[in-house]
């Protein structure tokens, strides 16, 4: 396996209701990511992004949104309908190929001009789910019963978990929410879907990121401490949620041990739990101990768009070495109902 | 048992499922710029700072060179230039069709301006006296008739209700063979 690793990383703050278009709200983003990077423009050999045109409405935003990657003359490029954190996967893959050494990663979503509860359906099975509208709010508060009654845990684990990343969004200023309010407050505030509150819950976000990959020892001269991908896989539970174990994640689990998790320790993991037991789901099938800072971001509780949380969770994972001196860290992504798929990216620095 | 061979008390073999999806479209800040001047009459592209080429409607950056374009950039350009494309459509009259009669889209350069605007309307020309290089300028719709509905962002909006020939000499093709798509 070829070493690979990330350089920099650029995010827009999350809000509701962006004016700009995707590719607007794109523009800066990639051209701060690039310059962070060292890496000129022409010298990218490989560029890839993820998002999901369902989700602002938009037929084939996907291609515009190429506009700023400055595709002329011709680039090789390739897109994914999914978290940018598999576009990362790809350009990761395209890397090993030995032929190219860059790769721009990059990834938007606009959640806000729809109804995410209702766009969201359509990543359901046709058959069975579609028609029922079980919508992903509804399917996450299923999963979170399951986990509370697996566990004998009440509500208040959940609050527990609102709070402390409410708590550490407030030194974020890319996350869209925050707060200092105690976990027995959290718990007193009505149900959005039982037994999920509002802390519980994402809100709905527009956002974009981006990162760049560079290869071998060309990472530690362009970058001063690049965050090396020591890991990564995915991998997807059955689709019905029916057929699965809600309270544990499999995927998660097989992903994490592919991907070298336990092979030392984790200092920092930026989880994609959009929804607090998510995290808990999560921490399992990690082995994630108390040692583990999770989510000192805010995590997707506190700013989730879609298509670009787990790329945003791959790249403060960056960022907790490039930036805060950490040596190991992990980011996931989760695609899907109930944390159906799942990605594991485990980042090592030099020292 | 029907003709389409659908037993009501048989089992399900098919099933409908209607799905809608409402959004609420924003107009971007360049976009609604943009929407301003089309309402004073002015068809106003932005001039990329570091190729040259000028882009209308104004985009905010330029795709070529990945670098941003604002007020400082703008350049006025003329509301009249070449059918360089176009074609004839026939409308199929499914719900929701607002079309009649048998009418043209083109792909105009306007003069001053490095890429074409697509879809606009040809009028007030028979159609089959349409062709590449026709010269062609804006129809404008009266000041107070071009509403809010151009701040959609996509084109000119209610603007400019359609394009019809200047009587000009045609266009040299090779002022806009790399146009023509």
């Amino acid at each position: 396996v070829r070493d690979v690793a990330i350089v920099s990383f650029a995010q827009s703050p999350s809000l509701n209701g962006v004016t700009e278009t995707e590719s607007q709200m794109l523009f800066p983003v990639v051209v701060e990511a690039l310059e962070r990077s060292g890496v000129a423009r022409a010298d990218i050999g490989f560029t890839c992004s993820g998002s999901a045109d369902y989700l602002a409405g938009q037929s084939f935003a996907f291609v515009s949104n190429l506009e700023v990657a400055g595709a002329w003359p011709p680039i090789s490029e390739s897109h994914v309908e999914m978290d940018g954190a598999w576009a990362l996967y790809e350009a990761w893959v395209r890397l090993q190929h030995g032929d190219v050494d860059t790769a721009l990663v990059f990834s938007s979503g606009i959640s806000s001009r729809g109804d995410l509860r209702e766009v969201l359906c359509l990543q359901n099975d046709p058959y069975y789910l579609m028609p029922l509208w079980a919508d992903h709010v509804s399917l996450a508060a299923l999963q979170a019963r399951a986990v509370l009654e697996a566990r004998g845990l009440d509500e208040l684990a959940l609050a527990h978990v609102a709070a402390r990343s409410r708590r550490a969004a407030q030194d974020n200023p890319f996350a869209q929410v925050s707060g200092d309010e105690r976990a027995d407050t959290l718990a007193e505030e009505p149900y959005v879907v039982a037994p999920l509150r509002a802390g519980d819950c994402p809100p709905v976000s527009d956002a974009a990121a981006a990162v760049v990959l560079v290869a071998g020892d060309r990472a530690r001269e362009v970058c001063e401490r690049p965050a090396w991908i020591r890991g990564i896989d995915h991998r997807t539970d059955p689709h019905y949620p029916g057929v699965r174990d809600l309270t544990v994640s499999a995927s998660t689990r097989l992903a994490g041990q592919e991907a070298g998790v336990g092979d030392a320790p984790i200092e920092v993991a930026e989880l994609a739990a959009a929804f607090s037991h998510e995290e808990l789901v999560l921490r399992d099938a990690l082995d994630l101990d108390d040692t583990v800072e999770v989510n000192p971001s805010g995590g997707a509780l506190t700013a989730n768009p879609v298509m670009v949380t787990g790329l945003i969770r791959i790249g403060e994972a960056f960022r907790q070495i490039n930036e805060h001196g950490k040596h190991r860290t992990l980011g996931h992504a989760t695609s899907g109902p109930c944390l159906q798929q799942n990605l594991v990216c485990v980042l090592e620095g030099d020292d | 048992v029907s003709e389409l061979g659908i037993d009501p008390d048989g089992p399900v073999r098919f099933m409908q499922q209607h799905i809608a999806l409402d959004y609420v479209m924003r107009v971007s800040p360049v976009s609604a710029h943009f929407a301003d001047q089309l309402r004073e009459g002015r068809i106003v592209g932005q001039k990329c700072p570091s190729c040259g080429l000028v882009y209308v409607p104004q985009r905010g950056f330029c795709p070529m060179c990945v670098v941003g374009m604002g007020p400082a950039d703008e350049v006025d350009v003329a509301d009249r230039g070449t059918v360089t494309s176009f074609t004839l459509l026939t409308p199929i009259q499914y719900h929701g069709q607002q079309e009649r009669e048998e009418y043209a889209l083109a792909s105009l350069l306007l003069d001053g301006a490095d890429g074409t605007v697509g879809q606009q309307r040809i009028v007030d020309v028979p159609l089959d006296q349409i062709r590449m290089g026709l010269r062609v300028e804006a129809v404008w719709a009266e000041p107070d008739k071009r509403g809010e509905g151009d701040r959609a962002g996509f084109g000119f909006g209610e603007a400019i209700t359609g394009w019809r020939p200047t009587g000009e000499p045609d266009t040299d093709r090779e002022h806009f063979k790399d146009h023509v798509l």
